[in-house]
C-alpha cells in the first residue's frame, strides 16, 4: 500500500484520481481497511491539504441581526477542536462532545465524519446483504436493534455520524473541490442501481463547511450507556431565523431531517426497532422544549 | 458450625489513593505489587514478550459454525515471503484432541468446524504481516453443514460429537442427541404442593469476559526436544498436562511459566495459543510469538453460557418455601469445556441460600455450533441466582411481604441440609449478611436540577428529571467455593529459607488480577515472621501443581499451601541448625464425592467444599420514556471468611459487581447462525466508570473453620448477585417483568 501527501489541494484532488482512498483522521478508514471492508493500492493523506480551523464570518452591515452570523469550519478540522469552540452552535459543539471517545476526537476530523460508514454488523462482517450488492438485507431478518425506522425498504443500516445530524438541522451548506451544495444534498437513500449513501463523486473532495448562527440549538443523544457509544437516537434542533428544524442520527441509512414532530408518525419501524421510535417522539419533545 | 464470635462486621478501608507499599501482614490493607506498574503502563503482559529472533504465529480460523472440511491446501502460502511453517491436523504429532476435561476438541480440525472462528491451520513468518497474509493464502475449501443454533432444536438433531466423550463419566445417563450433561437434583417430595405459587421463565444471554489483554504468549524451544511457553493463563499445570501429550512430548519437557495477565474471569482457563505456539516453536526452532487481535478474542475463547430457566416456586401464604421446582437448560457451544461442572453448579445453588424441603432441579446443557461456553465468574451460580430472585421478588409481592423478610424467613443456616442432601458444616452467615445489606442506609432521593452525568441516559444529555423513576432491588447470591464433585485438587508450595533469615516462595497459583500473589507474601511474611519474602515468577518446572485460579479458591488454598510450607520450613531451618533449607508442602482441602447421578444427592459427606453468600441492595433511576437507567447507588455484604487483604477484597467486590452490571444492562455476544457479529469492544460494550455506582460494602467476617486463617474465596459471589440486584432494582422502577438479561432501553420502552 502507498500513502500519498500531499501539501495543496490540487495535489490532494489529482492524486485521487483513479481510485485512491482519501485519508483524514483514519478512526474510521482504518480499521475498514483492516477488515478489508475498503480495498486501497493508495492512501491520500489529507492532513497537510484539507483546510481546518473555524472562522466566524463576518455580517454583512445590511443584515445584522445575530441569526445572520455565519461559521467557515475546514473539513479537516477534528471534532476535539469543534466540540472546544465556545462560538459554534451549541447542537454541533454537543454532537462533537458526544461523538465517540476523547483519543478518536482528538483524529477525526469533521470531513471524514459526514462520510462515517454504518455499524451495521452484517455490513461490516461482510453478509453478502443489499448494501454490499446483495439480494435482501440481512438486519431486517436478523437481530436488528440498532438498526433504522426511517428509509429501511432497501437497507436498515443506520447513520452513525452525531455532527451530521447537527448539521443538517442548523441547515449547512458544504463546499467540494468542484460544488457548493446543502449539506441535505450530501446524502441519499441508496436505490438498486446505486447504493453509495452519498452524492459525492469518485475522488471528490469535501474542503470545508458553512452554517449560519442559531438563536437556539441543542443536541441530545440516547446511548447504551452512559457515554461513549453510537446514537440510538440523536435528536439535533436548532432555531435558525424563526424556523426550527429538527434532525436525527441512528435512524436511517443517512442522517434524517424530519420536518415536525408529527413527521416521526412517518417512521416504518421493525419488529426490535420500534422502540426507537418512541424513544424519538419523547426526545424530539424535550430537544424542543428546551429550544 | 463455626465458634469463631467474632462476627462484627467491618466496613471497608476508605479509599484514599497511595502510591507507599505497605508489606502486609494478612489481615492488613496491604497495596497491590503490581497495582502500579500496571497503572503507569509498565508492567509486562503476555503480549510485550520478545525474544531474539523469533517468528510471529497467526491462527487460521473457520469463517463457518458448521461445515465440513473438504481439503485444505497449504502449497500458496508456503511459499510467501517469510513464512517458516505451515501447519494443519496432519502436523500434530501427538493427541489430536485436547480439552480442560474431555479431549473432545481438535487441535487443528481435521474433517470439520464445530464453531465460528475454530482453528484450521498455522503460520509462522518473520513478520506478523507476513503471518496474516500466509493466512489468508492457505485454501481451506468447506462444505457448510447446517448449524445447530437452538438449545431446545439440538436434543433432536443430528448429533455434534457422535462419539459422545461426556458421558460414562458417573453422569447421568441421557440418550438424547447432544447432551453434554444432564442432572436432575430430587429432594424431599418433589411433588408437594404450598398455598400459593409463582412462576415464570428467565432468559440470560452470553456473556463474554471481556479481558482488555488479549490471548497471546511466547514459545520457545529449548533446543533438546522440549519448549517453554510464556503464556497468560489460569492454571499452569493443567495446561502443561494438555500441551505434552499433543505435541506427543512427556510433561516435563513442557514448561509453562506465567506471563502478565490481563484479565481472565474464566476465560483463561481453557487453552489459546498454548499447543500451537508449541508446535510452530519446535517445528522452526525458533521462538514463535502469537497475540490474537480484538476479534480474534473474542472468538478464541469460552463465554459465559446462555441459559433459559423454568421455575416454580411453591410456598406457605406465610411465605415459607414448600417445594422449588427448576428446570436450567444451558447452551455449552460446540466444545465441553467446563460445562458439565456449570451444569451441575447451576443445579447446585439454583435454590439461593434458602432452606427449602422438597424441590426438583433439571439441568441440561447441550452442544450446539454457537460460540462454546465454559468457565465464567460465578460459573452457573450467576444465572440461576437471576431468575431464582426474581422469583423471590415474585413471591414476596405475591404474599405482600417485603422481600428483605421473605428472604430471613427462609435463610439457610449452618447445620441446615442442601437439596444435595449435604449439610451445612462450615460458616454461611447468610441472615447476617441479608441483614447487613439491608441495614444499609439508602442515599438520599438527588434534587433536581442536576448535571447531566448524574441522571439516566448519562452524557447524552437526555432528561431533566422527565419520565425518571427510582427503584429499589434486593438479591442474594449463593456460590461454592473451591472445586467440588471429587474433582478434587490441591496446591503445593515451596519455601527456601535462608540462614539470613530471607526467603523465596515458589508457587504456581497464577496472578490473574485477584491479588493472589499479594495473598502469598503477606501469608509467607506473617508465618515467617519477616518481610524479606520473595515471590518467584510461577513456572511448572519449579514447584508441583497449584490448582485453578477459579472457583473462587485460589486464596484458600494457596494461602494453605503457603502456610503449611512456611511452617515446615521454620521447622526445618531448626533441625538443620540454621542453615538454608528448600521444602515443599501440598495443601488440599476436605475431600468431596460425586453427587448420586440418579437423585443429585451426596455420595459421601460432602460434594462442596464451602459455600459463600453475598447480599446486594441496589437504587436505580430510569427514564421510562426512553428506557435509560442509571444505577445510582449499590450497597452490599458479602460473608468473606476473614479478609486476608481488606483492600483487595473491596477491589474484588466492585470489579465483580461491574462485571454483573455489564450483564444486567449491556453485555451480550450477538449471534446470526453460530457467527458472532459483534466481536468488538465497539460493538459489545462493557460498563465503563461511567456506569459505576459507589459501592459500599460491608464484610462479613466468620471464619471458615476448615480454611487457613479462615478466609473464604470472595471473587465470584459480587458478580453471583449483582445481576439479579439490579434488575430487581429495574422492575422496581418500571414495574415491568424484566425476564431477560441484558435489560436494555428496548426492553424498557417497548411492547
Amino acid at each position: 500500500m502507498q500513502l500519498v501527501r500531499p501539501s495543496s489541494v490540487e495535489e490532494a484532488v489529482a492524486a485521487l484520481r483513479g481510485g485512491a482512498v482519501a485519508l483524514g483522521g483514519g478512526t474510521d478508514l482504518v480499521p475498514l481497511l483492516r477488515d478489508r471492508i475498503v480495498e486501497a493500492e493508495t492512501l491520500v493523506e489529507l492532513h497537510a491539504a484539507v483546510p481546518r480551523g473555524v472562522r466566524r464570518c463576518t455580517p454583512t452591515s445590511t443584515s445584522p441581526s445575530p441569526s445572520s452570523a455565519r461559521f467557515w469550519i475546514g473539513a479537516g478540522t477534528p471534532l476535539a477542536v469543534l466540540e472546544a469552540e465556545p462560538e459554534i452552535p451549541t447542537t454541533l459543539r454537543e454532537a462533537c462532545r458526544l461523538a465517540a471517545s476523547p483519543q478518536l476526537r482528538a483524529m477525526g476530523t469533521i470531513g471524514g465524519n459526514l462520510l462515517q460508514a454504518t455499524r451495521c454488523w452484517y455490513w461490516r462482517l461482510k453478509f453478502p446483504c443489499w448494501l454490499h450488492g446483495g439480494e435482501t438485507c440481512d438486519a431486517k431478518e436478523g437481530q436488528h436493534r440498532e438498526h433504522a425506522i426511517f428509509g429501511n425498504e432497501r437497507c436498515a443500516s443506520a447513520h452513525p455520524s452525531d455532527p451530521a445530524a447537527a448539521l443538517l438541522a442548523l441547515g449547512a451548506r458544504i463546499r467540494t473541490d468542484r460544488r457548493d451544495l446543502p449539506l441535505a444534498e450530501l446524502y441519499r437513500l441508496p436505490t438498486d442501481d446505486d447504493r453509495s449513501m452519498t452524492t459525492l463523486e469518485p475522488g471528490e473532495l469535501i474542503l470545508e463547511l458553512e452554517l449560519p448562527a442559531a438563536e437556539s440549538s441543542i443536541y441530545v443523544k440516547a446511548m447504551d450507556r452512559q457515554r461513549w457509544a453510537f446514537a440510538l437516537v440523536g435528536v439535533a434542533a436548532a432555531r435558525v431565523g424563526g424556523e426550527t428544524r429538527i434532525a436525527l442520527a441512528g435512524v436511517a441509512p443517512v442522517p434524517w431531517l424530519v420536518s415536525s414532530p408529527e413527521e416521526l408518525e412517518q417512521a416504518t419501524p421493525l419488529p426490535g426497532t420500534a422502540y426507537k421510535l418512541e424513544i424519538a417522539r419523547a426526545l424530539v419533545q424535550r430537544a424542543l422544549a428546551q429550544l | 458450625m463455626s465458634t469463631i464470635p467474632t462476627r462484627t462486621p467491618r466496613r471497608t478501608p476508605s479509599r484514599t489513593p497511595t502510591r507507599r507499599l505497605e508489606p502486609g501482614r494478612v489481615g492488613d490493607p496491604a497495596t497491590r505489587h503490581d497495582g502500579v506498574p500496571k497503572v503507569t503502563g509498565e508492567f509486562a503482559y503476555s503480549s510485550d514478550l520478545h525474544a531474539a529472533g523469533m517468528l510471529w504465529g497467526k491462527t487460521v480460523r473457520s469463517p463457518h459454525a458448521h461445515a465440513r472440511v473438504v481439503e485444505i491446501d497449504t502449497s500458496e502460502a508456503r511459499r510467501l515471503p517469510g513464512v517458516h511453517a505451515v501447519l494443519t491436523h496432519e502436523d500434530v504429532p501427538g493427541q489430536k484432541n485436547y480439552g480442560l476435561e474431555f479431549a473432545d476438541q481438535p487441535v487443528l480440525a481435521s474433517d470439520r468446524v464445530r464453531y465460528f472462528g475454530e482453528a484450521v491451520a498455522l503460520v509462522a513468518a518473520e513478520e506478523p504481516e507476513q503471518a496474516r497474509r500466509a493466512a489468508a493464502a492457505v485454501r481451506v475449501v468447506y462444505e457448510p453443514l447446517e448449524p445447530v443454533t437452538e438449545m431446545e432444536r439440538a436434543l433432536e438433531q443430528e448429533p455434534l460429537h457422535p462419539d459422545r466423550p461426556t458421558m460414562s463419566h458417573g453422569y447421568r445417563d441421557d440418550p438424547r442427541p447432544n447432551v453434554v450433561r444432564t442432572m436432575v437434583i430430587r429432594h424431599g417430595d418433589p411433588e408437594a404442593e404450598g398455598e400459593v405459587s409463582v412462576a415464570g421463565v428467565y432468559e440470560i444471554g452470553i456473556q463474554d469476559q471481556a479481558f482488555l489483554g488479549p490471548e497471546s504468549g511466547l514459545a520457545v524451544p529449548d533446543g533438546e526436544g522440549g519448549v517453554d511457553v510464556y503464556v497468560a493463563t489460569q492454571w499452569l499445570h493443567v495446561d502443561r498436562d494438555q500441551v505434552a501429550p499433543c505435541l506427543g512430548l512427556p510433561p516435563e519437557m513442557v514448561r509453562i511459566h506465567l506471563s502478565g495477565v490481563g484479565g481472565a474471569f474464566g476465560g483463561r482457563e481453557d487453552l489459546s495459543m498454548q499447543i500451537h505456539g508449541a508446535l510452530l516453536a519446535l517445528r522452526t526452532g525458533r521462538p514463535v510469538k502469537i497475540v490474537y487481535n480484538r476479534q480474534e478474542s473474542f472468538v478464541g475463547h469460552i463465554h459465559r453460557h446462555p441459559a433459559r430457566i423454568w421455575c416454580e416456586h411453591r410456598a406457605t401464604r406465610a411465605g415459607k418455601l414448600v417445594n422449588v421446582r427448576i428446570r436450567i437448560l444451558l447452551d455449552g457451544g460446540a466444545y465441553a469445556s467446563s460445562s458439565t461442572a456449570v451444569t451441575s453448579n447451576a443445579a447446585s445453588f439454583a435454590l439461593g441460600p434458602y432452606a427449602v424441603e422438597n424441590a426438583l432441579i433439571e439441568s441440561t446443557c447441550v452442544y450446539t455450533n454457537n460460540p462454546p461456553c465454559g468457565a465464567m465468574r460465578g460459573f452457573g451460580a450467576v444465572q440461576t441466582c437471576f431468575a431464582g430472585e426474581a422469583q423471590l421478588d415474585k413471591l414476596a409481592t405475591k404474599l405482600g411481604i417485603d422481600p428483605v423478610e421473605l428472604r430471613l424467613l427462609n435463610a439457610l443456616a449452618p447445620g441446615d441440609r442442601l437439596p444435595t442432601g449435604q449439610q451445612i458444616e462450615g460458616s454461611l452467615p447468610v441472615a447476617e449478611v441479608i441483614r447487613c445489606a439491608a441495614a444499609l442506609p439508602l442515599p438520599q432521593a438527588e434534587s433536581l436540577p442536576r448535571e447531566a452525568i448524574r441522571l439516566p441516559g448519562g452524557a447524552g444529555n437526555t432528561t431533566r428529571g422527565e419520565g425518571v423513576q427510582r427503584g429499589i432491588g434486593f438479591a442474594v447470591g449463593f456460590k461454592n467455593i473451591c472445586y467440588s464433585e471429587g474433582f478434587d485438587d490441591s496446591t503445593a508450595a515451596r519455601v527456601i529459607l535462608r540462614a539470613d533469615g530471607s526467603a523465596e516462595i515458589n508457587c504456581a497459583a497464577a496472578e490473574v488480577g485477584q491479588g493472589v500473589s499479594d495473598v502469598i507474601l503477606q501469608v509467607a511474611r506473617t508465618e515467617l515472621g519477616t518481610d524479606d519474602v520473595v515471590l518467584a515468577p510461577p513456572e511448572t518446572a519449579s514447584v508441583a501443581s497449584a490448582g485453578s485460579a477459579s472457583a473462587s479458591r485460589m486464596t484458600w488454598m494457596a494461602a494453605g499451601a503457603v502456610q503449611l510450607a512456611c511452617r515446615a520450613a521454620l521447622e526445618e531451618r531448626k533441625r538443620a541448625g540454621g542453615d538454608e533449607v528448600d521444602v515443599e508442602r501440598i495443601y488440599r482441602h476436605a475431600r468431596t464425592t460425586p453427587l448420586d447421578p440418579e437423585t443429585g444427592q451426596i455420595t459421601g459427606d460432602r460434594a462442596h467444599v464451602a459455600f459463600a453468600v453475598a447480599a446486594m441492595r441496589v437504587v436505580v433511576e430510569v427514564d421510562v420514556e426512553l428506557g435509560l437507567t442509571r444505577v445510582v447507588w449499590i450497597g452490599t455484604a458479602q460473608d468473606v471468611g476473614k479478609a486476608v487483604n481488606p483492600l483487595a477484597v473491596a477491589g474484588q467486590i466492585e470489579g465483580g459487581t461491574a462485571q454483573g452490571l455489564g450483564l444486567a444492562l449491556m453485555e451480550e455476544i450477538q449471534t446470526r447462525d453460530g457467527l458472532i457479529t459483534n466481536a468488538s469492544f465497539t460493538d459489545y460494550l462493557i460498563p465503563t466508570t461511567l456506569d459505576m455506582p459507589p459501592v459500599e460494602s460491608v464484610l462479613v467476617e466468620d471464619p471458615e473453620p476448615g480454611a487457613p486463617y479462615g478466609a473464604k474465596g470472595v471473587g465470584e459471589p459480587p458478580t453471583v448477585v449483582s445481576t439479579a440486584a439490579i434488575v430487581s432494582a429495574l422492575r422496581d422502577a418500571t414495574g415491568r417483568e424484566l425476564a431477560r438479561v441484558p435489560v436494555r432501553p428496548d426492553d424498557i420502552v417497548g411492547l
